[in-house]
């Protein structure tokens, strides 16, 4: 019974555990103390003999989400949109350090990215979307400046008589056949 | 639904950490007693488990400390107090609280002369 409940104790702190990749490594270790200590602490006090009294606490506790949740929000660590924002697509397998940052405060990302490799994955489809993007954007500026440049040339060049003769060839040709009909009735 | 509690996290975020603050203003106590009694405020916190990482930053930002303490008959346990710079900052939010809900009240439709 009582390895029972440790099972049940120790997977519950293994799915939190898991969640709290990206997180400082001491915050991560006192958090997980805590918790511990907090169950142990609820089991003693109150005298808790049967599994399901045991998890009843760990259901006080909260789901390994929301408390990954709450140590995140609290650090103002992020726990997947980093990676998916840092990870560059040329090099998606491979561990990222970021350089700007002091080594202190990513510890665990080496970690993180050799333990649980989940993470990198998703983050492979997001930024490839987001180069998409971009090339699509940057294409259709680069496509918006080249009309640009074509329509201030041609108007700086030739005030655009051209364009206007070869869009509308019949337009100048029609008045001037309604026009000219009348001048010949007045005077004949 | 979602936005039921997704304003319930907007106001328990700033206000929670005071509360905590609070329980310990007076006397040390331990991590149990100080979660399971925020655990028994149903708007307080989403989960027992959730005010561990509260009071980890309150500790490194200099408002508690903490200490583990042998326990007679069971595990050690942490205890929490507050610190000179917690209390003061207790002090500060109870003057800013009051005027900033007198604001709210007057201009939400909440208060009692309203």
């Amino acid at each position: 019974m009582k390895t029972n409940q440790t099972d049940v104790v120790a997977e519950y702190l293994r799915e939190v555990d898991q969640r709290l990749a990206g997180l400082p490594v001491l915050q991560r270790r006192e958090l997980l103390a805590d918790l511990a200590a907090h169950i142990a602490t609820e089991r003693d006090e109150r005298n808790l003999a049967s599994e399901g009294e045991v998890i009843e606490v760990l259901e006080r506790l909260g789901t390994p989400e929301a408390i990954a949740a709450a140590a995140h929000e609290e650090a103002g660590t992020q726990p997947r949109r980093p990676e998916a924002f840092y990870a560059p697509p040329s090099q998606p397998g491979g561990p990222y350090a970021p350089p700007s940052e002091p080594a202190g405060f990513y510890p665990p990302t080496a970690q993180s990215a050799g333990v649980y490799p989940p993470p990198v994955p998703p983050a492979r489809p997001r930024s490839t979307n987001w180069a998409l993007i971009g090339l699509v954007a940057g294409g259709a500026i680069v496509v918006l400046f080249v009309l640009c440049g074509f329509f201030a040339l041609a108007r700086g060049g030739e005030s655009a008589p051209e364009p206007a003769v070869d869009v509308y060839p019949p337009a100048p040709t029609a008045t001037a056949d309604l026009v000219d009909p009348p001048t010949p009735t007045v005077t004949g | 639904m979602g936005d039921v509690s997704q304003l319930a996290t907007g106001l328990r975020r700033g206000t929670l950490e005071f509360c905590v603050l609070a329980m310990v203003e007076f006397e040390d106590r331990y991590g149990n007693e100080i979660v399971r009694r925020l655990g028994e405020e149903p708007n307080l916190a989403a989960g027992e488990g959730t005010i561990y990482p509260l009071l980890s930053r309150l500790r490194r930002s200099g408002w508690l400390e903490s200490k583990w303490v042998e326990s007679p008959s069971g595990p050690p346990r942490r205890y929490y107090g507050l610190t000179m710079a917690g209390r003061s900052a207790l002090e500060h939010f109870r003057s800013e609280w009051v005027s900033f809900r007198q604001t709210v009240d007057r201009l939400v439709g909440t208060g009692e002369a309203a």
